[in-house]
């Protein structure tokens, strides 16, 4: 019994986690992201609404606006789901009141690498579906397709600030599928999550695990691998190509290929190693398409000048390492490296591919700091909070929605019982779309349809 | 439940202990009973001689002026550390076996250059207790060992064996259970010689129900109380039926992982067995842990039961040291700060029954960590590390990449050093 849980634990890290990445791709500033329907076809769309929310006004609060800044004594006003005024004293009247004194307020949390929905939990075979692992290329298929929207762990990453999740497939394969964007609200069905507006991704995965997983028909090398990839894009274009003469035609594989050749649809890249992640870019440039991010990227630091120039962002974990040879040479300073690359301007992200770092970002966020710190970087804790807010909703394409607290912006919002990059900080309240969403005072918290029946014990 | 139990060094290689004499001046001192408490440490010849108000001054040795900062017992953690390099590499991990399980010491591979070690070892951890991972019914023996640097390491041990109760995917919890209590019958009632052939127990089983007689004598120290059984187990009902197992069987418990621990706090407390455990463990991860949840470790340190931290979140095997983080969090949902800072020094040592480690007092090995600032604190930093009274070479491969990408940086990588 033994040996055989060991298996199936060893499967779930090796494909389930730590194996996964995916590589995003920003950019705004070069206007490359086109906003669109998750469809072309005018399915599948996002059904979300929001709770229902009061004009509220947070007082005197330290603030990070997860623009770099932060602000003492502040106010934050939002209203009718958007924040609205940020300042001192407003002259606000007739909101609710929550006195900030003491407490911290930032942007609500965002992952851009999760597998909540697909992974959920409790990990048993028959709802593990978050790899579609049977051929190296299955752009065709969707992770939202797998979510599961009774997963008991949404809420424990509430209590945590998350109130943004980008979901991705794994990555067993060359091209593992499309991910999706959700809010952190309890819902019966995946489009009352999606996130509106945001674009799918397309999780692409490099070195051990496609080679490993295909070995028997290939890719089975590390130069497979970019074969296949370059394959795959030339067929697409034929396939674009084809479309001229036939545009009724379908192909749900390249129709993902495509929508990242038109810029739709952003490369979420899991890929670990410098060389290989320089070989990733080249083939984006050979084929006219630009990644948003690196995913896991444990050697990112080794290249973080070449991302900067390129405009890629780097998801990252504070410190896992060691689990595989290609994530062996781990420093803690990786994300300071990278957000420090040529003269500050690199995109660095804090992200936690597990059910567990999820609930504790802000964490994540400190041990990075702290390593970048130590290896003499000047960061400041404002500019650390990008790395879990305005940096993931870059590489997601919502940071025009969300991810800094701007007047106009969604009011994502998290209160915290202390500085946040404290080990002893709690999220005391979570605003999503400016309703409260978890409030730890009075118990609230959204409880799956799976927990019931289940002995109540309240979320810390 | 009392722990009798002989302890004995394994093959203690003669170990040249630290000539060096240090005085600690003005630290904060981690002291069991007071907490943080402003002395002076004198350590010489590998031991804690004196923890006073003011030592005065030394004529030979260093003086250490920590002044400021915090001083704990080095960090005890429950880990891999020295037995796995790279996780996914078969070749490079000494950790399991399908030889021998119940027998299994893993400690004998230690590999006390491994890089993990380093890394840990520049965290603040001054050893580790090794998790066996044979694949038969038992997992192995644990055994404490000193993560120094140099070649050789002092050890203590074996400490317990480990094994895991509750779903399976074959036979039912009930039957395990019924195992478990022929196999120690039969145990008990063997005349076992050592050179007894392999005996497979339950004969048509497989190979987890293989036993030789190294297992079978790992089984009789446990019959015998030298050894605690530890046993993996979440599920409320299946951590009663462990008590009352153990009870029965009149042999010393601990509880390991225990997710579902809260739901039975109080019938562990009566049994007076300890949990070893990762407080960061909430998510219903599978149908023996429905029940988990952030309070697990605040429920039971209210119902009064002794607990030790390991951290087994992302990358854990390497990451040994993250049990501080565990520890911290364990804070903020409610144990007391002493507690939790005790939970990754001297509870693994009282609950294993240790000699001569995990606190700060004269007589005890000079096994001591020096920190800028709180040591639960995710941006503190460790200053001094001493291990049996020597202090350790911090250097890791992690600061050694850091550099090379920072402060070389714009060399040529064909002229970047390697330190």
């Amino acid at each position: 019994m033994i040996k055989k849980l060991i298996v199936i634990l060893l499967a779930l890290f090796l494909f389930g986690c730590s194996e996964q990445s995916a590589l995003i791709f920003q950019d705004e500033a070069e206007g490359s992201i086109t906003k669109f329907d998750n469809d072309t076809h005018g399915t599948y769309v996002s059904t979300y609404v929001p709770l229902p929310g009061k004009d509220t006004v947070i007082r005197n609060a330290t603030v990070f606006d997860g623009n770099g800044n932060k602000f003492l004594n502040y106010d934050v006003f939002f209203s009718q789901g958007k924040i609205s005024e940020m300042g001192r004293d407003l002259p606000i009247v007739g909101a609710e009141e929550i006195d900030g004194n003491g407490l911290f307020v930032t942007p609500g949390i965002i992952d851009i690498h999760s597998h909540m929905g697909v992974y959920p939990a409790p990990g048993v075979r028959t709802s593990s579906d978050g790899n579609e692992a049977t051929s190296p290329n299955t752009a065709e298929v969707w992770a939202e397709h797998s979510v599961w929207s009774q997963d008991p762990q949404y809420k424990l990453a509430l209590a945590g600030g998350i109130t943004t999740f980008h979901v991705l497939p794994g990555s067993a394969n060359l091209f593992g599928g499309r991910g999706v964007t959700l809010k952190n609200v309890s819902a019966n069905t995946v489009p009352d999550m999606k996130f509106p507006g945001a674009p799918h991704s397309l999780k692409m995965a490099c070195g051990e695990n496609p080679k490993r997983v295909y070995s028997s028909r290939g890719p089975s090398t590390r130069m497979g691998n970019v074969a296949g990839y370059r394959n795959a894009w030339i067929g697409a274009e034929k396939y674009k190509k084809s479309l001229d003469r036939n545009p009724s035609q379908r192909d749900l594989k390249n129709e993902t290929l495509v929508g990242v050749l038109d810029g739709k649809i952003l490369i979420q890249n899991h890929c670990y190693r410098a060389d290989e992640m320089a070989t990733m870019i080249n083939i984006g440039e050979e084929f006219g398409y630009k990644i948003a991010a690196f995913h896991h990227g444990v050697e990112a630091y080794k290249i973080a000048d070449l991302l900067a120039d390129k405009g890629v962002c780097a998801a990252l974990w504070a410190d896992w390492w060691g689990f595989k040879h290609e994530a062996y040479d781990m420093t803690i300073a990786n994300i300071a490296i990278v957000d420090q690359a040529r003269n500050a301007t690199g995109c660095a992200i804090v992200h936690s591919d597990s059910a567990s770092g999820i609930q504790r970002l802000n964490q994540e966020a400190a041990k990075a700091l702290a390593a970048g710190r130590e290896a003499g970087f000047d960061i400041s804790e404002a500019r650390a909070m990008m790395w879990i807010t305005k940096n993931p909703a870059i590489a997601a394409g919502i940071s025009d929605q969300t991810g800094t607290l701007e007047v106009g912006k969604n009011a994502d919002i998290v209160i915290w019982n202390r500085n946040p990059f404290s080990v002893y900080a709690k999220a005391e309240k979570v605003f999503i779309d400016g309703a409260l969403a978890f409030d730890k005072a009075s118990g609230l918290v959204p409880h799956t349809d799976f927990d019931l029946g289940i002995k109540e014990w309240e979320v810390k | 439940m009392k722990f009798i139990r002989i302890l004995f060094l394994l093959p203690m290689l003669a170990l040249s202990h630290g000539d060096d004499m240090y005085l600690i001046k003005g630290g904060k001192v981690f002291l069991p009973d007071d907490g943080f408490v402003v002395k002076d440490i004198l350590v010489d010849d590998g031991k804690i001689i004196m923890i006073s108000d003011d030592i005065g001054d030394i004529d030979n040795g260093e003086v250490i002026n920590a002044q400021g900062k915090y001083v704990t017992p080095g960090l005890m953690v429950f880990s891999s550390l020295g037995l796995i390099e790279i996780g996914s590499l078969p070749e490079t991990n000494d950790s399991s076996s399908s030889i021998y399980n119940a027998g299994f010491d893993p400690s004998k591979a230690y590999n006390p250059f491994s890089q993990a070690v380093r890394l840990n070892r520049s965290k603040g951890v001054t050893s580790t207790v090794n998790i066996p991972g044979a694949s038969g019914y038992f997992s192995g023996m644990l055994t404490f060992t000193k993560i120094n640097d140099g070649i050789k390491q002092k050890k203590q041990g074996p400490l317990g064996l480990l094994t895991r109760y509750g779903q399976s995917y074959g036979d039912s919890r009930a039957a395990e259970l019924m195992f478990m209590e022929d196999l120690f019958s039969y145990v008990r009632s063997s005349e076992l010689k050592s050179d007894a052939n392999e005996v497979q127990f339950l004969e048509g089983t497989n190979n987890d129900y293989k036993f030789t007689a190294r297992d079978f004598s790992a089984i009789q120290k446990v019959l015998n109380r030298e050894i605690p059984l530890v046993v993996n187990v979440n599920k409320a009902t299946d951590i009663l039926n462990v008590l009352k197992f153990a009870d029965s069987q009149d042999i010393d418990l601990v509880l390991w992982e225990a997710l579902e621990a809260h739901m039975v706090a109080d019938e562990i407390a009566k049994a007076g067995v300890a949990v070893v455990l990762d407080p960061l463990n909430n998510i219903p991860g599978s149908f023996d842990s429905l029940n988990a949840t952030y309070e697990n470790v605040s429920r039971l340190h209210a119902a009064g039961v002794k607990m030790a931290f390991y951290y087994a979140q992302g990358a854990g095997p390497h990451n040994a040291y993250l049990a501080v983080q565990s520890a911290g969090n364990s804070v903020a949902m409610g144990v007391d700060y002493e507690e939790a800072i005790k939970a990754v020094t001297s509870n693994p040592a009282d609950i294993f029954g240790l000699i001569d480690v995990g606190y700060l007092e004269a007589g005890y090995d000079a096994d001591l960590v020096i920190w800028n600032d709180d040591p639960l604190e995710l941006m503190s930093l460790v200053e001094t590390v001493l291990i049996d009274g020597e202090n350790q070479d911090l250097s890791n491969r992690n600061k050694e990449l850091t550099e090379r990408y920072t402060k070389e940086k714009d060399k040529p990588n064909s002229y970047r050093s390697r330190e």
